[in-house]
């Protein structure tokens, strides 16, 4: 999932002071898993934005909305009525949905509330972990299943670094060394082999070094 | 002359924690406004709840659970407490004041320890004014 964070709340209430009339929408799909933008944060930080700008005497309306997902035009419309009724849109989504958004409804202003941060996993309560950066090429079958091109913090493809000290990385005691879960991972699978094959560099291109990246399916294309 | 300032409390508290609440009730009227909130277990306390709370106009919010290490539910009381601890940290951001809430382990049933933080948290907020937002 895309997992974020809200950002800092002066930063919003600097951003949507300049409106009388604020639609605040949730997203209710990877923003909420990761605590960031679901319906939950949308009803705390509408509460939190109106007891700031009480606070200071200023009287802004501010509206709650959370729709499934703001990055599809089926959920987005449900969102139209809304929309209409306020001067701007504070959008707890992450990028894509802002931007999709955006698209939409050409002539509201569309605010991001979210700092998107990584592609990741929930690995615990309250812990998430970035687990793929989308390089558009996978070879996760090599490295049984754990990715270097994310999890290593040097990106390296054919083996460890000096830097790896009890299953840690050197960069910080918190970081797992990617190679050291590659390589138990391999064992248990019987595949150590897999790494008898030279990994050549990476060809960036499928990433997003070769600009804005668009996927087409034809066969759902009418 | 001025009237003097009658802070409004609005209690969130387990029902584990307190279960007769008529005493609370009975509080002081001259003295504070006080809207008592019975939780299953003080888990349920949300976010929302506690702003929600500073929203319709309290000047004070205290949340009573049971002492850590005894909660029916096991982890209840640390959530709340979690919870406390980050809208706490809101309400200094925006300016409201994180001290005009509070998190207290009760004993169970201990009504007078209620009533004593109760009365604490009537002379904080006198010190400290009404709600800014108000």
């Amino acid at each position: 999932m895309i997992v974020g964070e809200q950002k800092p709340i002066a930063e919003i209430k600097a951003m949507v002071a300049p409106y009388n009339k604020v639609l605040i929408l949730g997203c209710g799909t990877c923003v909420k898993t990761c605590f960031a933008g679901g319906e939950d944060e949308a009803a705390v930080l509408t509460s939190a934005l109106r007891l700031a700008f009480k606070k200071d005497g200023k009287n802004i309306e501010i509206e709650t909305q959370t729709i499934e997902r703001q990055c599809e035009d089926g959920f987005i419309k449900e969102s139209a009525a809304a929309v209409s009724r306020n001067e701007a849109v504070l959008s707890l989504a992450c990028g894509a949905g802002v931007q999709d958004m955006a698209r939409r409804f050409p002539v509201t202003p569309v605010l991001p509330g979210v700092n998107t941060t990584f592609i990741g996993v929930l690995e615990k309560q309250g812990l998430f972990t970035e687990e793929c950066l989308g390089c558009g090429h996978c070879e996760l079958a090599v490295f049984g299943g754990v990715c270097p091109v994310t999890r290593c913090s040097k990106k390296l493809l054919n083996g460890p670094c000096g830097g790896s000290r009890d299953g840690k990385c050197e960069i910080s005691p918190d970081t797992d060394c990617a190679w050291q879960l590659i390589i138990a991972r391999l064992t248990a699978l019987g595949q150590m082999d897999n790494l008898r094959t030279y990994i050549p560099p990476k060809d960036w291109r499928t990433s997003h070094a070769g600009g804005p990246r668009k996927l087409v399916r034809e066969d759902h294309i009418i | 002359m001025n009237t003097p300032f009658k802070p409004k409390i609005t209690l969130f508290h387990c029902i584990n924690a307190l279960s007769d609440k008529d005493a609370l009730n009975e509080m002081g009227s001259d003295t504070l406004e006080l809207k008592v909130v019975k939780l299953p277990c003080s888990a349920m306390v949300k976010d929302i709840f506690l702003l929600r709370a500073f929203e319709t106009g309290a000047d004070g919010v205290a949340v009573m659970v049971c002492p850590e290490g005894t909660c029916r539910y096991v982890e209840g009381n640390i959530r709340a407490q979690k919870r406390v601890a980050w809208v706490k940290k809101l309400l200094d951001e925006i300016g409201v004041g994180g001290d005009r809430l509070a998190l207290h382990n009760i004993p169970h049933g201990d009504i007078a320890e209620a009533v004593r933080i109760i009365n604490q948290t009537v002379e904080q907020l006198i010190e400290s004014g009404p709600n800014p937002a108000f």
